[in-house]
Order: C-alpha cells, then structure tokens, then sequence
C-alpha cells in the first residue's frame, strides 16, 4: 500500500516537471516580456495638406519599460505624395532621443503608419516625450495629412477626453482644437516593451516549486501509511471511492439532455453557433464593431459565457432537485454539483469542435499556444464549480435565488466582453471591471486562439487568484452548511 | 457493530416556513423569526451486536425514519456520537434513484452506483439482477415504458442484490403480483438470514415478532423499551390497545 502511494506521488511529481519545462516553451517570449500599445483618443479628422516648413508637435507618455514604436493615421489624398518628413523624438530635457526620416510615397491612404524606433528607447516607464514631426519637402497637391481628434470611440458614442494644454497637439506653435474650441490630440498609438521578472527567474521559481511539491508529497505519504487525517488525502480517497458514481451521474446528464431530441449530441455543435450566427449579424450590422477576427472574438466569448451559465445554473438545482434520493441515500453532497460540472464540461468540449471549425475557416491558424487550453478551461471549470457550490447552498435556504441568479448571471454578461471591445468600457472603471474573472478568462482565450501568444506573467496571477477565490470560497460555505441540507430540503 | 451514544436530533422549525429571502427578511424586522425546537430523537443510547436482527417499532413520528437515517449516515446527530463498524446499505423506497429516460440496463448501473456497488460486483451480478427481475427483453428500452408493477421489480432486484454489513429496511418490500411478491419476500428473509445486521421498522408487529431477534420501542424521540422481540411486542400491543 506504502508503495503504491509512493508511485502516484512519484506520478505527480513527474507530471508537474514535466508541465513545468513544457510551459516554459510553450510561453515562450511572453514570459520575458510583452509588447502592449495605448491610445488616448480615436481619428476624429485630418489636418489638411501638411506642407514644407510646417511641424506639428505632440507630448506623450510612454506607458511601457521599453520605447518601441509610434504609429500615426497619415491621410495621402489618395495619390502618392513624395515629400520626407524628418521625424524626432525629444525626452523631457529637450534631449534628442530618436531621429529619423520618413518618405512618403509608399504610405497608404487613411491607413496606419508606424514608425519603428530602431534601437529602441529603454527604461522610460512614465517617461514624457515629445514627438515632433516636420515636412521637408511638401508642397500643395504633394503632401500628406494625419489624423486628429478628441474622444474615444465607444461602439456607438464618442467619449470625450479631457487633454490639458500641455497634452495637445501644436501645428506650429499653436494649439489645435475644434470647431466648439476643444483642444485635440494627434492619432498615435505609443508602441512599448514591458519586462517581466519572472522570465528570468522562472526556473528559480519552478525548482522551488519542485521541492516544496517532493516535501509535501513526502508528508502525504508518510500521513497515508501511518494513517493520519489529512483534508487532501480524504479528498483523494473520496474521489477515487465515488468515480464510478461520478461517471454514471455524468452519463446520465449527457444521455438524458438530448434524448429525445431529433438531432440529439450535434446540438452541442449547433448550439454556438447559431447563438454566434444572430449575434454576428446584430453586431456587426446593427452596431459598428472595430474588432479584428469578430467571428472567433464572438464565439470564444460565446463558448465560456454559455459553459459558465450552464454548469451554475445546473449546480444551482443540483441539491434541491436531489432532495428524495439525498434523504435517502448517503452520498457526499458535493457530488451532486461536482457531476453536473462535469457534465457541462464535456458539453463544453463538444463545443469547442465548432470553434475551432471556425478557426479554420477563418484561416486563424493555432499556434503553439493553444496548448495552454487546459489551464484556461481549469480556471473556467474551478470559477464555474466554486460559484455552482455557493449557489447550490444558497439555493437550499432560500428559493429566491434561482431568480436572482437568472438576472445576475444576464448582468453578468453584459459586464464581461463577450460581444463588444473593452476599449469601450471607460478608464475609471477598468478596475472594477477587472474583478470580473471571466473577463480574465476571455482575455487569455482570445490570445491564445486570435493573437497566438500566451499573456504576461501577471494575467496568469489575475486569472488564478480571481478563479480560485470564489472555489475555495465556494467549497468553505459548501461545507460548512451541507449537514444542514437535509433539515431544510 | 452499532453503538448509539445519547444520540439526540433537533429540527429547528420555524413557525410559518420561510423560503426566501424577502419574507425572511420582513420577519427579522418584525422580530418573527421564531424557531421551534423539536426533537426528533431525544437521548437515544442502544448497541447492536453482528448478525443481530433488529426491529423498531412505535407509534406514527416517534422518529423510527429518523433513526434509520441517522445510522445511515444521511443526518448527523447534533448531539451525541454514533460508532459504526461495516458498511451501511438502506433498501431505498423502490425507484427513487431511477431515471425515467434511461433503459433498464442503464438504470441498474445508475441506481447501483448510487446504492455505492462497485462497477465490478455491478457487471458480475447484472445478468443475475435482470433474471430476478424477469424484465427480459424490456431491460434495454426506457424505463418510462414500464408498468409500475415492472418498474417496483427492477428497483427491488437492484436493491436486493446486496451483501452489506449492516441492512436498513424501512417496511419490508414486496411488490408487483401474487408470485413475484412471495419471491421478493423469500429474497428478504433469505439477505436478513446471512449474518447481515439488520435494522428493521416496520408496523406489522407479527412480522417484527417472527423475523427480528430484538425490539426497540421509540415513542416520540425516546426510547421507551428496549429487550427480546416477544416481550416489548406484548408490551407495544398492550400500550396500543389500552389508548
């Protein structure tokens, strides 16, 4: 008996090494650093033929570790325009800290022109600049224009920013504004590097992580063989003791959902899709929508939203509709909602099939990072279980929250992007809006299917702490109240 | 096997039964919220020996159900400590773990895991299961196909088809016709006669008297007599004819 715990410690151990090693790869350059851009204000209108001998000037502050790149919004009337603009960037001290000279003629019109800064400025987090740009050669009917504005577009309304003088933009030496006297900014997208500690000191942390892991197990098999109580252990053995009820309680949630249905399993497939296809069309029709691939934006939204929805509203019955066999049988209590998290899970898994169908022909290629799914359907499930838990007690004292949970779970979606950008939701409440995990959860989702790449070291602390926060909360309330089920069911 | 402590169950029963938060909250305010304490078991001491038969008996909410529950581990006892040596296995009210959409077959492995068999005993006794259940072919089409008198026998042949340490039956079982109804009786004397420890409520006191080698005698949460089968049934049916 000794030996065999011995082995699946050993199992875990290894299994963990591995993950280790594997993660380091797959996350690649994320680890190290990211790249991030910010934009104060969205193109409102353009400046007019930007001819020789004119500057326009524009102070920004660079959000990043790292310098990288600007990229403005240049306009070229719709021909090709051979003028050289001479383009400088100046820290604080007035010092020259970049310098170069753009031609104009292979700019596109009303298009994003970036400009790379090559070496790039290091070590300039909340850094001042001013970004200066002059034509050189420029004349009426051969010169460029760029983009201006004041306000920040929010899907259907335009957001005003507040830009102080020293903020706005100088067309040769006077501030611009528009027509009602407002002062404006130039289009630019500051383009940064920011550094992470935790690349380089990922395998200090992971060797640590080892050997804590080897203590820990070490103890757990020395509690196991002397036969001392140990919460995990029991959980194991609980676990292991249950599987077989587990399995037929997740076998009946999925044969009895679609049984006597025509199309049966493949409305799993159809499902998401469908939801997808109506919203596709309402949102990029009704309302404008800025967002690069909105097909896999929508249905990645779509899959985590409809899975959450489901394994909580599911949990939420899973007490009080087992009221006669819990009254009879003993069963440990968090089966019930385990088994229907489960089961929503393998809908969930079924209905990843349709998304990356789409990615497919979306011609979203998956890169390496789609290997990093299982940790972000972890975090879905512990989330979705955690809350299913608290709403399952809740459920038991008081009826009322099967209603109240239907309009919070509608408040809920709303308030995590599933259909719309989160550049519309407005600064100031950025940090509220981020408590929301399953905003953390669609963030890591899209990366990883839209962009490719894994996140930055600290998205993975947001998204573990505010996943597992409601699951240990969850599973504390769970506990604390499952001897009083009976009485009150 | 069994050993019972001064086990004690309250039931904290608010008056007008309040189900949600809005009339909780209006009865806190109006300092309503009144609880009445009852006690569904009120110091309850016994032992039980292996192999003994035990029967309960007593009067309509003397708490029978309750203790059947608290020894199968579905209530805690608030007060008190309860010491169980084997594995508990209750003989359900007949169905209540079904499926209506699923087969028989499925059924039985569903209402199995629940009753806690293994996978293995459930695959090694199945064709055993659906013989005594004489379902024949019906094993492998819905349950809500069933007559009732079907559904009653793959429930029993299920919940029979145990060897647990210690049994918990509510009323002994024996449904569907004339000829199934002898044989699940003959099942039931057969499982109570293997050494198993059984616990036996029922309110036919010649049967508690002919199977059961002791009684317990509970009247509301309390233990009025405890002692051989034949004495506490003359003394329940003297009680019972006197009011």
């Amino acid at each position: 008996m000794k030996n065999k715990a011995i082995r699946i410690a050993a199992i875990v151990l290894a299994i963990y090494l591995m993950l280790g090693v594997a993660f380091y790869f797959i996350a690649g350059n994320s680890l190290h650093y990211t790249t991030d851009s910010s934009v104060r204000v969205s193109c409102k209108a353009a400046l007019g033929e930007f001819t020789e001998g004119e500057e326009i000037r524009q102070s920004f502050v660079c959000e990043f570790d790292d310098l990288q790149s600007l990229t403005v919004m240049v306009g070229t009337m719709a021909r090709s325009n051979r003028d050289e603009i001479a383009v400088e960037i100046l820290d604080a001290n007035g010092a020259v800290r970049f310098s170069t000279t753009l031609p104009t003629d292979n700019m596109k019109d009303n298009s994003e022109y970036a400009i790379v800064i090559d070496p790039i400025i290091e070590n300039v987090k909340g850094q001042h600049f001013i970004l200066s740009l002059k034509s050189l050669k420029g004349t009426r009917g051969n010169a460029i224009t760029f983009y201006y504005g004041n306000s920040v577009d929010a899907g259907r309304v335009d957001v005003p920013v507040e830009i102080e003088d020293t903020e706005a933009l100088y067309l040769n030496g006077t501030r611009m504004t528009d027509e009602d006297g407002n002062a404006c900014e130039l289009y630019l997208k500051v383009g940064g590097i920011n550094r992470h500690w935790f690349g380089p000191a990922y395998w200090y942390v992971y060797g640590g992580g080892a050997l804590l892991l080897a203590l820990y197990l070490l103890y757990l098999v020395r509690c196991h063989a002397k036969g001392k109580k140990n919460i995990l252990l029991d959980v194991f053995r609980s676990f292991k003791r249950y599987s077989f009820l587990i399995r037929q309680l997740v076998m009946r949630d999925f044969k009895t959902k679609y049984k006597r249905s025509v199309l049966g399993m493949l409305w799993s497939f159809l499902n998401p899709l469908l939801t997808m296809s109506i919203q596709y069309v309402v949102f990029s029709t009704l309302f404008k929508t800025s967002i690069d691939n909105f097909v896999i934006y929508l249905l990645s939204g779509i899959v985590c939203f409809n899975f959450f929805n489901e394994a909580t509203n599911m949990c939420l019955m899973s007490i009080v509709g087992n009221a006669t066999l819990i009254n009879k049988v003993y069963v440990p209590k968090y089966i019930y909602p385990f088994s229907r998290t489960l089961s929503s899970t393998i809908n969930l898994l079924l209905s990843l099939v349709p998304l990356f169908i789409m990615l497919l022909i979306t011609r979203t290629w998956p890169t390496e990072a789609v290997l990093l799914l299982p940790f972000v359907l972890l975090m879905l499930f512990l989330l979705s279980y955690g809350v299913g838990l608290i709403l399952a007690t809740l459920m038991v004292f008081f009826r009322d929250t099967q209603f109240l949970w239907g309009i919070f779970s509608m408040l809920l979606m709303y308030l995590t992007p599933v259909f719309y950008p989160e550049s519309i939701i407005p600064a100031q409440f950025m940090t509220v809006y981020k408590l929301n995990p399953l905003y953390h959860v669609l963030r890591f989702m899209r990366s990883i299917l839209i962009d490719g790449v894994s996140l930055e070291p600290k998205a993975y602390l947001y998204c573990i702490v505010l996943c597992t926060l409601p699951f240990v909360i969850g599973v504390l309330v769970f506990r604390k109240n499952q001897d009083k089920f009976v009485l009150n069911i | 096997m069994i050993k019972a402590n001064n086990v004690s169950i309250c039931y904290r029963m608010t008056r007008d039964k309040i189900q949600s938060i809005k009339e909780y909250l209006v009865a806190l305010i109006k300092h309503k919220v009144q609880y009445e304490e009852f006690r569904a078991l009120d110091g309850v001491s016994f032992e039980i020996k292996k192999g003994e038969v035990v029967g309960i008996v007593g009067n309509n909410g003397a708490g029978k159900s309750t203790l059947l529950k608290v020894i199968s581990g579905i209530l805690k006892p608030a007060e008190g400590s309860l010491e169980i040596h084997g594995n508990v296995v209750p003989m359900l009210e007949l169905g209540s773990g079904f499926d209506f959409d699923l087969t028989g077959r499925e059924n039985i492995f569903l209402n199995g895991a629940i009753l806690g068999y293994s996978e293995s005993f459930l695959k090694e006794k199945y064709d055993e299961i659906v013989a005594f259940s004489e379902l024949g072919d019906f094993i492998n089409s819905p349950v809500r196909n069933y007559s009732s008198g079907m559904v009653m026998r793959l429930a029993f042949s299920i919940a029979s088809m145990v060897s647990p340490d210690i049994l918990i039956v509510d009323e002994i079982l024996a449904v569907g016709d004339a000829a199934f109804q002898e044989k699940s009786y003959a099942r039931m004397m057969e499982l109570m006669s293997h050494g198993t420890t059984v616990l036996l409520v029922s309110h036919s006191i010649d049967q508690i008297r002919g199977i059961c080698d002791r009684v317990i005698w509970l009247d509301h949460g309390k233990i009025v007599a405890i002692g051989e089968a034949d004495e506490i049934c003359d003394q329940y049916a003297q009680a019972n004819a006197l009011s």
